[in-house]
């Protein structure tokens, strides 16, 4: 007898952004971690708010609440490990979220706002959650106009 | 291989660093790159107020030995709050000098890791790459990104005039 093939279900971590809860693709996702320590030094990159070590590597810190939402994230609880690819050659950042986070599957429908950050949205029992295009959001902040010093007031 | 590469852990060579502050901030340069480090109200040679602010973050030019040592803000370079700099970084490879809070330590350095490539500011030219010292993420700044080529000859240009036409501030003094 042979097997039919199980049709893989996509999975998203569902993460709190300062007042807003979003869903992003699990794939990019390396690890979640407990904040360690944010260093800060004096940079000119918008949205990123320090560096922090983790098994002995120097993971920039990319606050995505100001991408999202404008404004600093506040309650950091913990970190999410992105891995992302430049032209075959991976790189890690760490986004900060305010709560704890929930791997779920489900099926993504399309966006409302096909612009904005959004590639869908999943529906939890009746509570729709956008799917965020790190991506998106991660490119468009870091080419926004540069600002002065790379402070983490807001962070913990 | 991941940009964020470790750190390494082995036996090579230790560099010898020279840190120092700027505000909360802390830096390290290498020790190879500093040739003087004076007080700010004793410095050697001639110091010359610039008439013509061309580049913000520098004021004062020293003069010593033949050379012109162009005097950098260390808050300006760095985008930071106005400070209380106490000493003045004199640069072995460079013709500049750098006004620092001031010298937290000399140390050891072990390994220089790259910054993450998701910073693409200034800052790329601002260091070399960051260390750790004590467990604190240290940038380890670059002596050839305090003043650019084009900076450079704008200054030496204003100086060059400004000679030609007047007595220096001071000789032998300390920075206004």
């Amino acid at each position: 007898m042979i097997a039919a093939p199980i049709e893989q279900v996509p999975s998203f971590v569902v993460a709190q952004i300062g007042s807003r809860r979003i869903a992003l693709q699990s794939a990019g996702i390396a690890e979640l971690i407990l904040t360690p320590h944010l260093h800060t030094f004096p940079h000119t990159t918008s949205l990123i708010v320090g560096v922090v070590l983790r098994r002995g590597r120097v993971l920039p810190v990319l606050d995505i609440g100001l991408g999202l939402l404008g404004i600093p994230s506040t309650a950091v609880k913990f970190y999410l490990v992105i891995e992302r690819h430049f032209a075959n050659i991976a790189d890690r950042y760490a986004i900060p979220v305010d709560g704890e986070c929930q791997l779920v599957t489900g099926i993504m429908f399309p966006p409302a706002d096909p612009d904005g950050f959004a590639i869908g949205s999943l529906d939890l029992a009746g509570d729709v959650i956008e799917v965020i295009d790190l991506e998106k959001i991660v490119t468009h902040g870091l080419n926004a106009k540069p600002e002065c010093v790379g402070t983490a007031e807001a962070l913990p | 291989m991941p940009n964020s590469a470790p750190l390494p852990n082995n036996n090579r060579a230790t560099e010898q660093v020279v840190v120092f502050s700027v505000g909360e901030y802390t830096f390290a340069i290498s020790a190879a790159a500093v040739q003087e480090i004076r007080n700010t109200d004793s410095l050697g040679g001639m110091v010359m107020e610039l008439e013509c602010v061309i580049v913000p973050k520098v004021r004062h030019v020293i003069e010593r030995e033949s050379r012109s040592y162009y005097v950098v803000s260390g808050f300006d370079h760095f985008h930071l709050p106005a400070s209380r700099p106490t000493t003045i970084l004199i640069l072995a490879k460079a013709p500049a000098a750098i006004l620092v809070d001031r010298i937290e330590e000399m140390a050891e350095m072990r390994a220089i890791v790259t910054l993450p490539r998701s910073f693409h500011g200034k800052e790329r030219a601002w260091y070399r790459g960051l260390t750790i010292l004590e467990g604190k993420v240290v940038p380890v700044v670059d002596p050839k990104g305090f003043l650019t080529a084009d900076e450079l000859q704008s200054l030496r240009q204003i100086a060059s005039d400004q000679t030609a036409t007047r007595e220096p501030v001071h000789s032998g003094g300390e920075l206004p």
